[in-house]
């Protein structure tokens, strides 16, 4: 396996997930930048002509125009897009450093830690006010829940099983289920999507 | 949608972690896949035929009264633009050419999704009860870009102060006593009319809206565009009526 290959000198402390955190920091890192990117282009163009209907507001359920124009949208006074081009753009840089073999200090793995723990919390409030309060879903804004989700949760595992956190290893079992884990919490996420909006669903047919 | 499943990169018991996860995907997609399609299958057959002592009680709103030969009845919700397609393209018309020879009941069944629903009915009760039901039904449906969806109109509208002012607007136009329009509209009587609708609505096994009865049987349009509906509505109005 190309795997065997990998497991060169400095991957003795790579733990089981480090080929995994690369991979899913550069492609999870892409994917939000596109969608965060794609995001702040429709939000100035939204901006700039107020009747422009953006390209993924599909129906009433399915419509970013009316999720972009609440103050939800806008958190921390600025556009939320800005903060995942800054953030998925530095995820996508620190996956490139480290498939080019940079072993990064204790220090930098704990502001990753930060930055994906603050990604995740945030995304989790942004779902909440999607699904109860402003009560539309946002295609683009869904693909970045979806990458935030396993970032935070790759990178906190390796955090844990390379001792990053508490100093010594630990987080065991949670590393052995690792994707048993985050497919429960895709789901639970799922459903409360089909069932906050089972009445649109079944108005379709 | 935010679905995917990591493959295991654990290299020590990637079986255990595998097996859970391809689990936990596949009964969430049994149930999901399952409680949709079972859903799905029900929406557009549903119970094909509802008695008429569910669908039109003695109190119900009559848009017309061409006698007992034919009886439409439609649960509608005032908010969906669905509901307001087939107004625009389909019933309206019924309602003109048809009115004196079939009986077009209409009944609540305003959807959680779409926020003014709940309000527009009690609207077009509360008229009920001066004796305007009909006035306001078209008032809400002729004016829907007033207060049913937002400013730009390429969305469902969440302002509950815009559509109650054009309520009120309408209310004066049909010439209701605006007071006891306020009252009627936040009353019990109006409030248990609605639910009355919804529980009548599910015992017919109505799950969206619009859903359109003909003497009992359920109308279920193939038709792609509102135009094909229309003749289809149309021919079957004609084959009850020829009966």
């Amino acid at each position: 396996m190309s795997e065997t290959a990998s497991v060169t000198t400095p991957a003795a402390t790579d733990g089981s997930l480090g080929r995994t955190v690369r991979w899913l920091y550069v492609v999870g890192g892409g994917i939000g930048l596109v969608a965060s990117f794609v995001l702040m282009v429709e939000k100035i163009a939204l901006l700039a002509d107020p009747n422009y209907v953006p390209t993924c507001s599909l129906n009433p359920v399915l419509s970013c125009g009316s999720v972009m124009a609440t103050p939800q949208a806008a958190a921390f006074g600025v556009a939320n897009p800005l903060l995942g081009v800054t953030g998925f753009a530095m995820v996508l840089t620190a996956g490139a450093a480290l498939i080019a073999w940079f072993r990064p200090p204790r220090w930098f793995w704990l502001a990753l830690q930060a930055g994906t723990t603050f990604g995740v919390g945030f995304v989790h409030w942004l779902i909440w006010q999607s699904l109860y309060s402003i009560g539309a879903l946002c295609p683009y804004c869904m693909v970045v829940w979806a990458v935030t989700i396993p970032l935070f949760w790759y990178t906190t595992l390796h955090n844990l099983e390379r001792g990053h956190l508490t100093g010594r290893s630990s987080g065991a079992v949670l590393v052995r289920y690792h994707s048993a884990v985050l497919a429960l919490w895709f789901v639970a996420i799922i459903a409360l999507i089909a069932v906050r909006f089972w009445d649109y669903w079944s108005t379709l047919v | 949608m935010p679905k995917e499943k990591i493959v295991a990169g654990g290299r020590a018991w990637p079986s255990a972690n595998v097996l859970l996860t391809v689990g936990v995907v596949v009964v969430a997609i049994i149930v999901l896949g399952g409680v949709l399609l079972t859903g799905g299958d029900n929406q557009p057959q549903g119970s094909p035929t509802a008695p008429n002592s569910v669908l039109v009680n003695k109190d119900s709103h009559r848009l017309t009264d061409g006698g007992d030969a034919v009886t439409v009845v439609e649960f509608l919700d005032y908010q969906c633009p669905a509901c307001a397609g087939y107004y625009r393209n389909v019933t309206a018309d019924v309602e003109k050419d048809y009115g004196d020879r079939i009986t077009f009941v209409v009944r609540n069944f305003p959807l959680d999704s779409h926020p003014l629903a709940l309000p527009a009915a009690q609207a077009a009760e509360a008229a009920g009860m001066q004796d305007k039901f009909a006035e306001m039904y078209h008032a809400l449906y002729d004016n829907y870009a007033q207060w049913a969806v937002t400013e730009a109109g390429d969305e469902i509208s969440d302002d509950e102060d815009r559509a109650r002012a054009a309520f009120d607007r309408f209310a004066k136009d049909i010439g209701l006593d605006i007071e006891r329009f306020h009252t009627d509209m936040a009353s019990d009587a109006v409030a248990k009319r609605i639910e009355a609708d919804k529980a009548d609505a599910e015992k017919a096994e109505v799950t969206g809206t619009p859903t359109l009865f003909v003497n009992g049987e359920r109308f279920t349009p193939s038709g792609e565009t509102f135009g094909e509906v229309r003749q289809q509505f149309r021919d079957r109005l004609d084959a009850a009526l020829a009966q």
